[in-house]
């Protein structure tokens, strides 16, 4: 009988390191993996993570997860679901054992561009545009509302609305173009997941952005203003200059929706809880702490995928070498041991960090809600002089800056009669918020 | 209400607020989506690109129309999606058969190491070891199952064949047997043979006592529902919890009054497998009683419901195409051929996980080590590259190798081998036996059968309600037939 080190010599392998090669770094030895019948799942499906009821509301089913199996094998989507607060932060924050992959890898488009969030002229631009402007916007967009009636929809006249223009404001567009941009960005955002129309359709888009930035960008470094555009046109990359290519992956990457998710869910949850709602009325000081709780207790982002790097022992699990982490934001933020009646809306609760995490998701020695998109804890033990602000203390104040100006300028702002808004997540991954907010004032 | 903002329609369009959105719960935004059924070789249009490429969407796999109708889909990845990644299951799907097999042979590249479902149930096994691990397990027992050893048993199988056949003549006939007022028979060829056929030879192969046949074919059942953490998971974690509890008072048994298996003569031949394992010395000991119910498991696992299902389909096939089933009934050595095209057109067992041991490049895909690749041979059997005209069940056909089976694979003079078994070192060490199986078990059929019909009415039906239904992934259910017996 012909043996496998016959067949095994005739292939060709690609260039691999030593160990690979003559295979002392390759595992072949037997992992027990056996399941007893105390680590069988009966409680829940797999496909109950994937059903139409996981869109609307997510909670109940990690609810299962988070209580009975807390490092949950899903087999039909070949992952692991983590959903404790303990777990899911200490995943989220350890860079050696896993990683995030960008949403450039999920477009299978590794090399369109580079991403240059962190330099630091767009971090600064982001920060400058975002404290100077929002205030007048908020201002603006309400005046254009009020001229229009006594009613509109809250969650995309205002709050999408504002956040989407505080962007195209940092970009400086013209006016006339602000439609086909949204539209476009929109579908760049919402096409990287498994959705086979809108990944193509995302990826149209891509082509779309960068051809109508080519010229903007060129026309901009050779007479730079202070937007994004000029700020990208005129970085000193050691690869050379930037291209249309890399200041679209940079907004490919910068997230976009905690600013829109948490305010139209922070106002979903006022409109529908009147004694919270009065408070703030009462005292602005509680804007900042409803966006916590908001945060907390209907996150935008329910959850992040993590790779693990390398095999790694935890959760008395052997996980593989690139095992899919669902880090489950919905469930964390949930977490009864770390909150005390988890599923309320209370502005005023007093275990929930109210600053923004540092180092840990601790600071205080306070558990802090979950937020993914806003990146995790500082390693900065506080704002230094000469950096920007982060994203989380942006975002926080973009909001309450935003509802702050509502509250004053729509004071009986209250939802329209027979409305019963709810949130959602348009396609399984996507954003959980509140899409449709009728309000009258 | 005033909705004269026009950034509401704006938003609109960009996210189709009113259309799949809000609007309609949930039907066509969640991973779970009805497709609609399509005629069989058509595929549903799942959207194009502007170059006119189709697009592939991940929930048709889950849908009923895959499982009724897969093969033009997987034309649609093997021709443009060779490897296609899957987000929504988190899988690379290899579809092509030089891809499948190049990988098969690739041990270090595309490992083993158990990160399967079916480890979970069925316990280590050495599905999940490669290299020489793998190479000392396998031929423990796989050694029985070939050549000579497997010979020996031949006349077991044959033996075993008859008695089924001869129970259908007795007073009281198996369920899926009904006798007729013109002294024909209308049988269920799955309940009245090819179910337990398989699984009953295998108990022999094993050496497990008559008496416990019926434990084991619940123990056979729960596990093979139990795998792929299924809803029945733990119904088949707590059946391969009570098999293990039986085997190891059966091995304590083995080890001190070992079995033995006879030929027609009633001359000893051999021992069973179990009492050889109980014996067997790996790595300076004795085999622990945890790693002899885990092959046994795989044995099980293996033995059984594949070859029910190769039966069943290779009977069905050759019912449907009478011109072929009268080649095969005036030539028995044809009935070899007929194995082998009803495994290419139809096998039991879609493929096999691999998980890649570094990055990977394949047709422009990059596959980040660790991913988990599917290696679909249900899709390389039907791979036009290789066979022409791959959804036609022909037995005559000139592009397939159905010689002796080899690990190698064969893909000389213009002919390859199938995909069911796989190719390589983890080719199925139960190939042999269930070509056997198959093979003997059909012949003897044959030879008693005076007439044999497909009985329509009792057959299910397709979504029409009217006309046959296609095998589809795996192997059909049931199969009523009318027969009359010489």
């Amino acid at each position: 009988m012909t043996t496998t080190d016959d067949l095994g010599s005739n292939l060709e392998l690609p260039h691999l390191p030593r160990n690979v090669r003559d295979g002392s770094g390759l595992r072949t030895y037997e992992i027990y993996q056996r399941q007893r019948v105390r680590d069988a799942t009966p409680l829940i499906k797999p496909r109950q993570l994937r059903s139409p009821e996981y869109l609307v509301d997510p909670y109940p089913v990690v609810e299962i997860l988070r209580e009975n199996y807390p490092c949950y094998r899903d087999w039909v989507g070949n992952s692991f679901w983590i959903t404790q607060y303990d777990d899911v932060t200490s995943v989220f924050a350890d860079d050696l054992n896993y990683e995030t992959r960008p949403k450039l890898w999920y477009y299978d488009m590794v090399g369109f561009g580079r991403n240059l969030g962190n330099e630091l002229a767009v971090l600064w631009n982001r920060s400058n545009t975002w404290q100077q402007q929002a205030e007048p916007l908020a201002n603006k967009i309400i005046d254009e509302i009020r001229s229009l009636g006594n009613s509109t929809d809250l969650a995309t006249e205002f709050v999408a609305r504002y956040a989407l223009e505080l962007l195209a404001l940092r970009l400086d567009l013209p006016r006339a173009d602000f439609n086909s941009f949204v539209e476009r960005y929109w579908r760049m955002q919402r096409g990287y997941l498994w959705e086979p129309v809108a990944a193509q359709a995302g990826r149209v888009a891509m082509g779309e952005l960068v051809d109508y930035f080519r010229p903007l960008l060129e026309q901009r470094r050779t007479s730079p203003g202070a937007d994004l555009v000029s700020v990208i046109a005129t970085l000193e990359l050691p690869e050379g200059p930037a291209t249309a290519e890399d200041l679209v992956v940079t907004l490919l990457e910068e997230d976009h929706q905690t600013l829109h998710g948490a305010m139209a869910n922070l106002w979903y949850l006022l409109l529908t809880n009147a004694d919270q709602y009065a408070l703030l009325r009462d005292d602005r000081r509680w804007v900042r702490f409803a966006y916590q709780e908001t945060l907390r207790h209907s996150t935008p982002v329910i959850s992040a995928e993590k790779f693990a790097l390398h095999e790694v022992e935890r959760f008395g699990r052997v996980l593989p070498e690139g095992a899919l982490m669902y880090l489950s934001a919905a469930a964390a933020n949930r977490d009864p041991r770390q909150f005390e009646d988890p599923d309320r809306f209370d502005v005023q609760r007093t275990d929930l960090c109210q600053r923004e995490p540092r180092g840990t998701y601790r600071a205080d020695g306070l558990p802090a809600g979950v937020a993914f998109a806003l990146g995790r804890p500082s390693k900065y033990p506080a704002v230094p002089e000469d950096r920007p602000m982060s994203l989380w203390a942006l975002t926080r104040d973009a909001v309450v800056t935003g509802s702050r100006v509502l509250l004053d300028r729509l004071p009986d702002l209250r939802l329209a009669d027979g409305a019963q808004p709810s949130l959602r997540s348009l396609r399984w991954g996507e954003m959980h918020t509140c899409w449709s907010l009728p309000v009258v004032y | 209400m005033t909705m004269t903002c026009p950034f509401h329609s704006v938003l609109n369009q960009a996210l189709d607020l009113e259309g799949a959105g809000v609007g309609a719960e949930g039907a066509e935004v969640a991973p779970k989506k009805e497709f609609p059924f399509m005629p069989i070789g058509q595929a549903y249009d799942m959207g194009h690109a502007p170059d006119g490429t189709p697009l592939f969407d991940p929930r048709i796999l889950d849908s009923a129309e895959f499982a009724r109708n897969p093969y033009p889909y997987y034309r649609i990845l093997r021709d443009h999606y060779p490897v296609y990644f899957d987000k929504l299951h988190n899988t690379y799907w290899i579809t092509r058969y030089e891809d499948i097999t190049r990988c098969y042979f690739d041990e270090e590249g595309f490992n083993t190491i158990p990160k399967g479902s079916s480890s979970g149930v069925l316990g280590n096994t050495q599905l999940e070891l490669s290299g020489v691990e793998h190479r000392r397990r396998r031929n423990l027992y796989g050694r029985h199952l070939v050549g000579q050893a497997l010979e020996k048993r031949i006349y077991a199988i044959e033996r075993l064949a008859d008695s089924m056949i001869e129970s259908w003549l007795s007073d009281s006939p198996p369920p899926g047997v009904t006798r007729n007022a013109d002294g024909t028979l209308t049988i269920e060829l799955g309940l009245a043979f090819a179910n337990e056929f398989p699984i009953r030879v295998v108990c022999q192969v094993l050496g497990i006592p008559d008496d416990v046949k019926d434990k084991f074919f619940y123990w056979y059942y729960s596990m093979m529902t139990g795998l792929g953490g299924s809803e029945t998971a733990p119904n088949g974690i707590r059946a391969r919890q009570d098999l293990e509890d039986y085997v190891s008072s059966l091995v304590e048994l083995r080890r001190r009054e070992p079995g033995y298996l006879y030929d027609h003569a009633g001359k000893v031949v051999g021992k069973d497998i179990i009492t050889q394992l109980c014996e067997s010395v790996l790595d300076g000991d004795y085999l622990s009683t945890e790693e002899i119910t885990s092959n046994i498991a795989l044995i099980v696992g293996g033995g059984g419901e594949t070859t029910r299902g190769a039966i069943m389909n290779m009977w069905y096939l050759l019912l449907l195409h009478p011109e072929q089933f009268a080649a095969v009934s005036g030539d028995e050595a044809l009935w070899d051929t007929a194995f082998h095209e009803t495994l290419r057109c139809a096998s039991s067992i879609g493929g096999q996980p691999r998980h890649n041991t570094y990055d990977v490049e394949l047709h422009g895909v990059t596959i980040p080590a660790g991913s988990l690749c599917q290696m679909v041979d249900f899709s390389a059997n039907h791979d036009d590259r290789i066979f022409a005209d791959p959804e036609a069940f022909d037995i005559f056909r000139s592009d397939l190798y159905s010689g002796k089976i080899i690990r190698s694979g064969h893909h000389d003079d213009g002919r390859h081998s199938h995909m069911a078994f796989g190719v390589g070192p983890h080719l199925c060490p139960g190939a042999w036996i269930s070509h056997q199986e198959a093979v003997v078990g059909s012949k003897l059929l044959r030879r008693r059968l005076k007439k044999v019909s497909i009985h329509a009415d009792k057959m299910p039906k397709d979504i029409d309600g009217v006309t046959l239904p296609p095998i589809g992934l795996g192997a059909i259910r049931e199969l009523w037939l009318d027969i009359e017996l010489a």
